[in-house]
C-alpha cells in the first residue's frame, strides 16, 4: 500500500489543523443546553416538524435541521420530545427541554414570560378551498367560519379583528379551535369552515399533499406573524447565545440548504402521500397503518398504559373503600377530600400538573427517570382511584353484615372475612361498573399525548399530519380500540360466569329468607 | 339432671353491658352445666341474645365475669380459639351465598385450624349427613329452603368442633315442619354431650328441647326452671304475663 503513509499524514495535519481551528469555531454552549439540548416539539407542522415515516419517533422538518446544527455548533448531543402544542410551553417553563422550537412565530405576548429567537422569516396566509374568491381584507371574512389550531395565538390575532367588525355593526368572525394542524385544514376540506389560517411555508408544504385542493386568499400584514422562533427561558446570556448562533449558521451558509431542502424540495418520504387519489378510502394506506410496528406499539402503549393504571387504582382503592365502610377519623376525611379533589379536577389538568407543575416544586421530576409513561402511569392511577374508591365502597356496603357477622362467630380472623367472605362477593357488584371505568380509562389514556406519550391517538395523529389520508388513520386507530374493547368485554362474560351462585337468586327467590 | 355446681360448662357472674345510657344486661349471673340445654326467653329488647353474643364475644361484656369450661373470657382471650370452642347459629343462617353447601362447611376448618382440604371436606361431609343434608353438599345455598339452609349452617358451626353451640332464634324464619327438623338435630346433640343455649320465640320449641328455661326482661334473670315448672308455676307476675301473652297468640 503505497498510498498509505501519505494518507496517514494527510490525516494528522487535518487533525492538527482541526485542533487549532476548534476554539474558534465551537462556541460555548447556553446555559439551557449545557451538557445536551434537550428540544420540545410538536411534530404535526410540516415542513417545519412533522414524522417524516412510519415511524413516530423519527422527526424531520425544519425545526429538526436547525436543531441538530445547533447541537452540532455547540457541540452537545439533541434529544428531541414530542409532545401536544398545548404542552409545549408549560414543558418548557417546568424545565422539561431546554427550547421550543415547532413553527411558533415570534410574538410579543409571548416574550413576557419567555425569550425568543427568530430564525426563520414567515408570513400569515388565509387559505381557502380552490376556487374561493380572494378577499380583499379580513373584515371580508366577517360572518365566515374561520379554523385555527388551538394552543396558537392566531384566535386572538382574529379576536382583534372582531372587535373592529363589531364597531362597524358587522357580525363577527366565527372562530373554530382545533387541537393540531391537519385538523384545522380538514375542516376547509370538509366544508365546515370557510377558510384557515396558516403559515405560508407550511401551506407550501400541504399544497403539495393536498394536489392543489386549496388556495390562499388573503394575506394579512400582521407585523407579529413575520417570524418563526426558538423559544427559551428568559435569560438574556442564554438569549444573546442563541441569537449569535443562529446568525452563525446563517452566516457560515448552513441555513440555506435546509431551507432549500423543505420549502422548496419537500422530503422524499412526505412525497409518499401526494400520490393518494383525490378522494375515497384508500384500503392499501388504511391496511400498512393496521399492520404497521408504529400503530402496534401505540396500541401496546395505550393497552399497558390502561392495564396498568387501572390495577394500581384498584390495589389503591381497596383498603382505601376499608376505611370509608369504617368508623369516622380523620382518614376517612382525608380520603373523602382525596375523592372528592380528583372527580372535580379533569384528569387532562391533572396529567399538565404533574408533568410540568411537578418539577417547579420537587425538581428531582425533572430527571431522565421521570418518563411521560411513568408520569401518566402515576397521573391516571391516582385519578382512577378516586373513582375506584366509589365503586368498591358501594360493592363493599352492598354486602349483608350478618356475612362478617359469620365468618366471625367461625374464628376467621378479619382479613381472613375479608379474603374468603366479603372480597368474592364484592367482586360481582363491583365488576361490571369497574370494566365500565377500565373502557373509559383505555380512551383517557389519548390525554396523555399532551404530556408526549405516543399513545394510539398521538400516533395517528402525527400519521394524519403527514398524509392527509385522515380517515384511513382514523379507521385504523379505531380498529385498535374496538379490538382492546372488546376483548375486555368477552373476559368480563368469562368472570361473571363464576357468579353462577347469584343467577339463580332469581329463579329461586322465595328460598331466600 | 347435671348438678349445677360439679364442674360447670358456663358460669356467669355479674354480667353488665351496656349501649351507650342504655343498660341491655344488669348483673346477669348463672351457670350451666356439662351437657345442659338452656332455652332463654323473654319479650324483645329484653337481652337474651347480647347475652349468648357475650359467651363467644361477638359483644364484650363491660363488667362481670365469664369462665368457659375454666377459661376466663375478657379482651386477652384468643379470639380464634374462643370460637373454636363457642359455635353460633344465626336466625337467617347467614351462609357463604358465593360457595357451595360443602365449600360452606369445609371453609372454616381449612382457615382457621389450617386443616387440608380433602380432610375439610370429609369432616364437612360427615357433619352435613349428620344434619342429613349430605345429599345437597354440590348446591348453592341460594337453591335450598330455609330449614334446609340452617340445617348447614348447624352443620357449619359443628365442623368446627365446639364444646358449646348458641343458638339465636334459630327457627325464626322458618316453618313449623322445618322446626320440627332443627329441634330433632338439636336434640341429637345434646344426647353427644353438647351443651347448648337457645335464644327463642316459641314456646313449643323452648318446652321441647330444654332442660332449663331462663326467663329474661329488662337484662335481669327473673326467673330460672326445668320447662315444666317454667310452664305451669311462673313464679313471677312478670313470667305470667309474658306467658298469657304467647298463648293467646
Amino acid at each position: 500500500m503505497p498510498g498509505a503513509p501519505l494518507v496517514r499524514i494527510f490525516l494528522c495535519v487535518c487533525m492538527l489543523l482541526g485542533l487549532l481551528a476548534a476554539p474558534g469555531a465551537r462556541a460555548q454552549a447556553p446555559s439551557f443546553a449545557a451538557g445536551g439540548l434537550t428540544v420540545c416539539t410538536n411534530p404535526t407542522l410540516p415542513p417545519m416538524t412533522f414524522v417524516n415515516g412510519s415511524d413516530s419517533s423519527d422527526l424531520a422538518g425544519v425545526d429538526i435541521d436547525v436543531s441538530r446544527r445547533l447541537g452540532t455548533y455547540w457541540h452537545v448531543p439533541v434529544t428531541f420530545v414530542s409532545m401536544d402544542f398545548v404542552g409545549l410551553f408549560p414543558s418548557l417553563e417546568a424545565g422539561r427541554c431546554g427550547m421550543v422550537i415547532s413553527g411558533v412565530v415570534r410574538q410579543p405576548a409571548r416574550e413576557v414570560k419567555f425569550d425568543a429567537v427568530p430564525y426563520q422569516p414567515t408570513s400569515l396566509v388565509v387559505v381557502a378551498r380552490a376556487g374561493t374568491a380572494p378577499v380583499t381584507s379580513m373584515a371580508d371574512l366577517s360572518g365566515k367560519v374561520l379554523a385555527v389550531e388551538s394552543g396558537t395565538s392566531y384566535a386572538a390575532r382574529i379576536a382583534q379583528e372582531n372587535v373592529a367588525l363589531a364597531a362597524a355593526g358587522r357580525p363577527a368572525i366565527e372562530i373554530q379551535q382545533y387541537p393540531t394542524e391537519d385538523q384545522v385544514v380538514q375542516q376547509v376540506l370538509i366544508g365546515r369552515a370557510f377558510a384557515f389560517v396558516s403559515q405560508d411555508v407550511e401551506l407550501a408544504f400541504r399544497q403539495t399533499q393536498l394536489n392543489g385542493k386549496v388556495s390562499v386568499i388573503f394575506q394579512p400584514d400582521y407585523p407579529e406573524y413575520r417570524n418563526f422562533a426558538i423559544y427559551i427561558r428568559k435569560d438574556a446570556r442564554d438569549r444573546a447565545a442563541l441569537a449569535g448562533a443562529i446568525a452563525a449558521l446563517h452566516d457560515s451558509g448552513q441555513m440555506a440548504p435546509i431551507l432549500q431542502r423543505w420549502r422548496l424540495v419537500p422530503g422524499g418520504g412526505a412525497q409518499e402521500g401526494t400520490a393518494k387519489a383525490a378522494s375515497g378510502f384508500n384500503w392499501r394506506t388504511f391496511a400498512s397503518a393496521l399492520v404497521s410496528p408504529a400503530f402496534a406499539r401505540a396500541a401496546a402503549i395505550t393497552l399497558a398504559m390502561a392495564v396498568l393504571s387501572h390495577m394500581t387504582a384498584i390495589a389503591l382503592a381497596i383498603p382505601m373503600a376499608m376505611v370509608m365502610n369504617g368508623r369516622d377519623g380523620l382518614l376517612k376525611s382525608a380520603i373523602r377530600a382525596y375523592v372528592a379533589l380528583f372527580r372535580a379536577a379533569p384528569t387532562l389538568l391533572q396529567l399538565l400538573f404533574v408533568w410540568n407543575a411537578l418539577p417547579q416544586f420537587l425538581p428531582v421530576f425533572r430527571e431522565a427517570w421521570f418518563t411521560p409513561f411513568l408520569a401518566a402511569w402515576i397521573s391516571l392511577s391516582i385519578n382512577e382511584a378516586a373513582y375506584q374508591v366509589e365503586i368498591n365502597r358501594a360493592a363493599l356496603q352492598a354486602i349483608d353484615p350478618g356475612q362478617a357477622l359469620a365468618g366471625d362467630a367461625l374464628g376467621m380472623t378479619r382479613m381472613q372475612v375479608y379474603r374468603h367472605v366479603i372480597f368474592p362477593q364484592a367482586l360481582r357488584i363491583a365488576l361490571p361498573p369497574t370494566i365500565n371505568e377500565f373502557i373509559s380509562l383505555i380512551k383517557t389514556t389519548s390525554l396523555a399525548s399532551v404530556i408526549s406519550l405516543q399513545e394510539l391517538l398521538a400516533v395517528t395523529q402525527i400519521n394524519v399530519a403527514r398524509t392527509f389520508e385522515f380517515t384511513e388513520y382514523y379507521a385504523a386507530a379505531l380498529i385498535y380500540y374496538l379490538l382492546i374493547v372488546f376483548f375486555f368485554l368477552w373476559v368480563q362474560k368469562r368472570i361473571e360466569r363464576r357468579f353462577a351462585w347469584a343467577d339463580r337468586l332469581k329463579a329461586t327467590s322465595h328460598a331466600a329468607a | 339432671m347435671p348438678q349445677p355446681d360439679a364442674d360447670p360448662m358456663i358460669e356467669v357472674r355479674n354480667l353488665q353491658k351496656s349501649y351507650g345510657d342504655f343498660a341491655v344486661l344488669r348483673n346477669v349471673s348463672f351457670t350451666v352445666a356439662r351437657g345442659e340445654k338452656i332455652v332463654i326467653l323473654g319479650p324483645s329488647g329484653s337481652g337474651k341474645s347480647t347475652l349468648i353474643r357475650c359467651f363467644n364475644r361477638i359483644e364484650p361484656h363491660d363488667a362481670g365475669e365469664i369462665v368457659i369450661d375454666g377459661e376466663r373470657i375478657d379482651q386477652t382471650t384468643e379470639l380464634t380459639r374462643l370460637r373454636c370452642m363457642v359455635g353460633m347459629v344465626f336466625q337467617n343462617y347467614n351462609l357463604f351465598p358465593h360457595l357451595s353447601v360443602l365449600e360452606n362447611c369445609a371453609l372454616p376448618p381449612r382457615v382457621v385450624k389450617k386443616a387440608g382440604r380433602e380432610a375439610a371436606e370429609d369432616l364437612a361431609m360427615n357433619f352435613l349427613q349428620r344434619v342429613n343434608i349430605a345429599d345437597q353438599a354440590r348446591k348453592y345455598p341460594i337453591q335450598l329452603s330455609g330449614g334446609q339452609q340452617q340445617r348447614v349452617a348447624i352443620a357449619r358451626a359443628l365442623c368446627m368442633q365446639p364444646s358449646v353451640m348458641l343458638f339465636d332464634e334459630p327457627t325464626a324464619a322458618l316453618d313449623p315442619e322445618a322446626v320440627s327438623g332443627v329441634a330433632d338435630i338439636m336434640a341429637s346433640l345434646s344426647a353427644d354431650g353438647m351443651t347448648t343455649l337457645c335464644v327463642t320465640h316459641e314456646m313449643g320449641f323452648a318446652r321441647r328441647i330444654a332442660d332449663r328455661i331462663i326467663f329474661m326482661d329488662q337484662g335481669r334473670i327473673l326467673e330460672s326452671a326445668p320447662p315444666e315448672e317454667f310452664f305451669t308455676r311462673p313464679r313471677t307476675d312478670r313470667a305470667r304475663d309474658f306467658l298469657s301473652q304467647m298463648i293467646r297468640y
